[in-house]
């Protein structure tokens, strides 16, 4: 048996780089909204990538960084398959598609935007988007009902940014700091009492 | 320095700050990204924020794509320049924090901490994501028609399956009859 039998079960195919960029580029420039870590969940565990709890893991961190979910998650499938180029080639095909998308119809909106029916779709779509932003501001305040604290942190928040004018890096060291600093606490006497 | 080359360097810093911070998914950098694009450089204007935020959901892939507008309309002398700017620095340093961190993971994988952070930031990003609301309903939202058909999308996207992109085209039909 080779040394491989061993290692832990990382990678159990290893695809070319041209296969890695390709199958984010697919996703990428196809899911509209939702629906887009399951498609890539899918992929990468039917491909033989990876194992769906080494898939899992790789989604919290996704999750707990910076930037774009689908995008972070890209890279973290890329590297583990391939390494560092390997993130290189997940972000390109998890980015550049869309970056194209976005430049094509941006094109178009600076030629017609003074035309009035387009005018209107446009005015249209807007209130559209106001609505997706304010459900999903909705739905995110529902899940911190289970604690009254959370509620009155995300009110201040809200406040101190739209009203104040609170800077994006004081906002997350400020209320950001004490959110993790309840959860720390919350976390420690969990420990105390078991 | 020229103009362009100072433009092209305040583009990059701007979204790379943007993208270090971009928590969440990057939903919370809304109302930092209007101030700095429309009040602090006036890249564009209030309506154009709006619109491209708007096509940023209406395109697959990351919202925060519409980045790559700002850098465009920033730059009117070579705006493909500016959009590829813009989107580097949106892109570029969220991901190489990805890269690095994965390296580290399988040590942290039994930290608390990783339940402790993102649970922590989340009232402030929800927080963000209500100052995003006021953001973008400025100049949008005036008139009955549209605060109908907002109400109508709010609904409808909590209490259905449609899509983002649906909605919002279902919203740009009614703007063609109702909002021009």
């Amino acid at each position: 048996m080779s040394a491989d039998a061993a290692a832990p079960a990382v990678a159990t195919a290893k695809p070319s780089l041209l296969s890695v960029a390709l199958t984010f580029a697919a996703i990428s420039s196809t899911a509209f909204g939702g629906g887009q870590k399951a498609s890539i969940r899918h992929q990468v565990v039917s491909k033989g990538w990876m194992d769906n709890e080494l898939f899992m893991d790789g989604l919290e961190l996704a999750q707990v960084l910076p930037g774009p979910n689908i995008l972070n998650l890209a890279i973290y499938c890329g590297q583990r398959v391939r390494g560092i180029s390997g993130a290189i080639a997940a972000f390109l095909g998890a980015s550049v598609p869309p970056f194209v998308i976005v430049l094509i119809a941006g094109a178009l909106y600076f030629k017609y935007s003074s035309n009035p029916y387009v005018h209107g779709a446009l005015r249209g779509c807007a209130v559209g988007a106001l609505g997706l932003t304010l459900g999903n501001a909705l739905e995110l305040s529902w899940d911190e009902r289970d604690d009254w604290m959370k509620i009155v942190l995300l009110i201040l928040t809200a406040v101190a940014v739209t009203y104040f004018k609170m800077p994006l890096l004081l906002t997350l060291v400020l209320f950001g700091g004490i959110g993790i600093a309840r959860e720390y606490r919350k976390s420690r006497k969990a420990k105390a009492n078991s | 320095m020229n103009a362009t080359a100072s433009t092209l360097l305040h583009i990059l810093w701007t979204f790379s700050q943007l993208s270090v911070l971009g928590f969440g998914g990057g939903k919370g950098i809304i109302p930092q990204m209007h101030r700095d694009a429309v009040v602090t450089y006036q890249w564009i204007t209030n309506d154009q924020f709006t619109q491209f935020y708007t096509i940023g959901k209406l395109v697959p892939g990351p919202t925060t794509v519409f980045a790559a507008l700002i850098g465009y309309a920033a730059m009117p002398g070579r705006p493909w320049l500016g959009a590829l700017a813009a989107t580097v620095g949106m892109f570029v340093p969220s991901s190489v924090i990805m890269v690095v961190v994965d390296v580290f993971w399988t040590r942290f994988q039994a930290s608390p901490w990783r339940a402790i952070v993102s649970h922590g930031l989340a009232p402030a990003i929800v927080g963000l994501v209500w100052s995003s609301v006021w953001t973008i309903s400025r100049g949008t939202a005036s008139g009955l028609v549209a605060y109908a058909v907002t109400l109508v999308v709010t609904v409808l996207m909590l209490r259905t399956k449609l899509s983002a992109p649906l909605l919002i085209a279902a919203s740009g039909a009614v703007g063609i009859i109702a909002l021009r």
